[in-house]
């Protein structure tokens, strides 16, 4: 029943205009067919209810005839001036009841309601739940829509949702103006479907995501759950629940950090994944010596672990952006005071400083001062909110690390490509040694500005290669490492990951790995050679004369 | 005491009666049955109906679909009389009987309708 409140409101609503249409209607009926007349001969005669009703019926809705069967006499014409006012106001009443119910509100969101249904109804692909919509989700959104998953948002705004409807995404987006952590709200989102893959929860409130993951994972066992977490104890405790993949920025921007000042191979490899090119520039390189992290909140105690693992010496200070604000009356860093605390820091023999406080215009005056103080000092800012990039680009600040852009990065990874995201988290476990080994091997195969995709071993994605698995022909990675132009000749192209299952996967597998059905591959490759590949999977003609050099 | 059950108690026994009141007597002549008894009856089932709606439970559900069954074989009922008297140029015995029957069936529901009511009252203890 819960599907059609709108019938139920429409119902409810129209009672009394009802009751009042039918009231009147019928005193005025039965007033007529009572009070004598007279007919065209002079004879008196009584009104049939059959003349009365089709007499009130056009007087009521004020479409006026004129008087039938006769004449009328006084004493009808009478009853009939009290009947007009009677039924026309009765009329109206109702009518306007009906005009009030086409603009009630809460009409209005019980269509919406059902609407939204509908289209959760009708999804068939695989879909993602995002929750809250801002600039991250948005930007997450686009991504995915790009990789054909579809997305159902909710927010809490309807403003929010306005503003959704107004971009107009294509594949459409279905979104609902709801309270998110309302297990009705996620049902309705369509949480409990079997094409639900995942819901992705990013909001400032570490415990409203917490609970938010726990309905999720009551509702839906299987479904993925992306959740921004900024505390351990939080992660920790999302852990217990079993979500499999949180999200701290900080983490993130740590983890960046370290493997930047220790393996820039690995750190060049990860950044490749998320759409940076295979090399390293000058200005990129992280500078070993002093650094000066201001402000100590949750991402300068995250940057302290990550300087302190990667062993470099640094100084903090502790700088809150609100405190600050409120005691200057300024979010402008740099008066004398300011300057004289960047000194005793030591900011003229550090060679990097770290801005990252809660406040982007702090930020950016921070590093301001510290470049006039030390003109040859490595600036690295916190940018939080993506709506205006151009300042930070002009700043010439040496590295940005923008909060919400990193996190609808990680979060299309692990929904999109989900071996690009394991290949990630594998990097975090090779050394240094093994990630300049591949990124030669990788410049010297595919050049300085590869991509990578990721292909599925079945009929849908590789029709002729899994048709021929399944005959029992045993292919090699390597025997498919050919031209299609000419098979003497290796195409470009790099294996990085091969995945069996959640247990079984392999990291850079060999020429001689035979391919099995329904293995994912992540391969690193240039335009060209991706086409081949396609080309050469799919297709019995060249699939033939890469193998066996027929056709 | 309830005012919302009294009234629709009340209109819901008053749909009943009328509507018994009018097939009462000898459904071959037209002569016993009143038109005026009719259109009471037409008119007093109709609020009964409105009165049903919005009411999602089960038997909210039932109640209603009594009451549209009774509007329905009322206004045919009407709508024989009057076409037999404006179209077909006056009551034979055909047509009245046809009157009657229909309001008769009318009356069924309604008993039907006031049985689950009251049964509905019975069934809550308070």
């Amino acid at each position: 029943m819960e599907s059609n409140n709108t019938i139920w409101i429409i119902i409810r609503r129209m009672r009394i205009p009802f009751l009042v249409i039918i009231v009147t209607f019928s005193v005025s009926i039965l007033g007529l067919t009572l009070i004598p007349g007279m007919d065209d001969q002079g004879h008196p005669y009584r009104m049939s209810f059959f003349d009365a009703f089709y007499f009130v019926s056009y007087m009521a809705s004020t479409i006026g005839f004129g008087e039938a069967p006769y004449t009328f006499t006084y004493p009808q014409r009478l009853w009939v001036s009290f009947c007009i006012y009677l039924t026309v106001i009765g009329w109206f009443y109702g009518i306007g009841s009906i005009v009030a119910l086409v603009q009630d509100k809460r009409l209005a969101r019980e269509i919406d309601i059902a609407r939204f249904r509908k289209k959760i109804h009708e999804l068939s692909e695989p879909f993602t739940i995002i929750l809250g919509y801002n600039n991250i989700t948005h930007q997450i959104i686009d991504w995915l829509n790009r990789e054909g998953i579809r997305v159902v948002v909710v927010d809490r705004d309807a403003e929010k949702i306005d503003a959704l409807d107004l971009e107009s995404f294509i594949p459409e987006v279905p979104a609902l103006a709801a309270d998110v952590t309302h297990p009705n709200t996620l049902k309705m989102a369509g949480i409990h479907k079997k094409n639900c893959q995942a819901v992705v929860a990013l909001f400032e409130d570490d415990m409203k995501n917490t609970k938010i993951a726990l309905l999720c994972k009551l509702l839906n066992k299987r479904v993925k759950l992306v959740i921004k977490s900024t505390t351990k104890t939080q992660s920790e405790h999302l852990k217990n629940l079993g979500v499999r993949y949180i999200e701290d920025p900080f983490l993130f921007i740590s983890n960046r950090i370290y493997l930047a000042l220790v393996a820039p191979n690995l750190w060049l490899l990860e950044m490749w994944i998320f759409g940076h090119i295979l090399k390293v520039r000058h200005r990129e390189e992280l500078p070993h010596g002093k650094y000066i992290i201001c402000g100590y909140g949750r991402m300068g105690h995250a940057l302290e672990r990550a300087l302190k693992k990667a062993g470099m010496p640094y100084n903090y200070i502790d700088l809150k952006s609100a405190e600050y604000k409120e005691e200057k009356g300024s979010a402008v860093f740099g008066d004398a005071e300011d300057y004289k605390i960047l000194l005793e820091a030591g900011v003229k023999e550090a060679v990097a400083i770290i801005a990252a406080t809660k406040d982007d215009l702090i930020n950016l005056t921070i590093l301001a001062t510290a470049k006039k103080l030390n003109k040859e000092i490595y600036t690295i800012g916190r940018e939080n909110t993506l709506d205006d990039l151009s300042i930070f680009r002009s700043a010439r600040i040496d590295r940005v690390y923008i909060l919400e852009r990193i996190l609808a990065e990680f979060t299309y990874l692990f929904i999109a490509r989900p071996l690009a995201y394991r290949f990630v988290r594998l990097l975090h476990t090779r050394d240094e040694a093994w990630g300049r080994a591949l990124v030669e091997s990788m410049h010297e195969t595919l050049g300085e500005n590869p991509l990578h995709f990721e292909i599925t071993v079945d009929e849908e994605h590789a029709y002729a290669l899994a048709r021929e698995l399944k005959k029992g022909r045993e292919i090699t990675l390597g025997s498919l490492r050919r031209s299609r132009a000419d098979r003497s000749k290796t195409l470009p192209l790099m294996f990085l990951l091969c995945k069996w299952d959640e247990q079984r996967r392999e990291l850079l597998p060999g020429d001689d790995l035979l391919i099995e059905p329904g293995v994912q591959l992540l391969i690193a490759a240039t335009e060209e050679s991706k086409t081949d590949f396609e080309y050469i999977v799919n297709n019995y003609y060249e699939l033939d004369y890469v193998l066996d050099g027929k056709g | 005491m309830n005012t919302q059950k009294v009234i629709s108690g009340f209109f819901f026994i008053l749909a009943m009666t009328i509507n018994f009141g009018f097939v009462y007597g000898d459904p071959a002549n037209i002569q016993y049955h009143s038109a005026y008894e009719l259109f009471a009856a037409i008119v007093i089932n109709l609020i009964a109906t409105i009165l049903k709606l919005g009411d999602k439970t089960q038997l909210g559900s039932v109640l209603l679909a009594t009451s549209l069954v009774a509007d329905i074989q009322l206004i045919a009922s009407a709508s024989v009389w009057a076409l037999a008297v404006y179209v077909l140029g006056g009551m034979n015995l055909e047509s009245t009987v046809a009157v009657i029957s229909l309001a008769g069936g009318a009356l069924l529901a309604n008993i039907v309708s006031v049985t689950l009511f009251i049964g509905d009252t019975l069934k809550s203890k308070r």
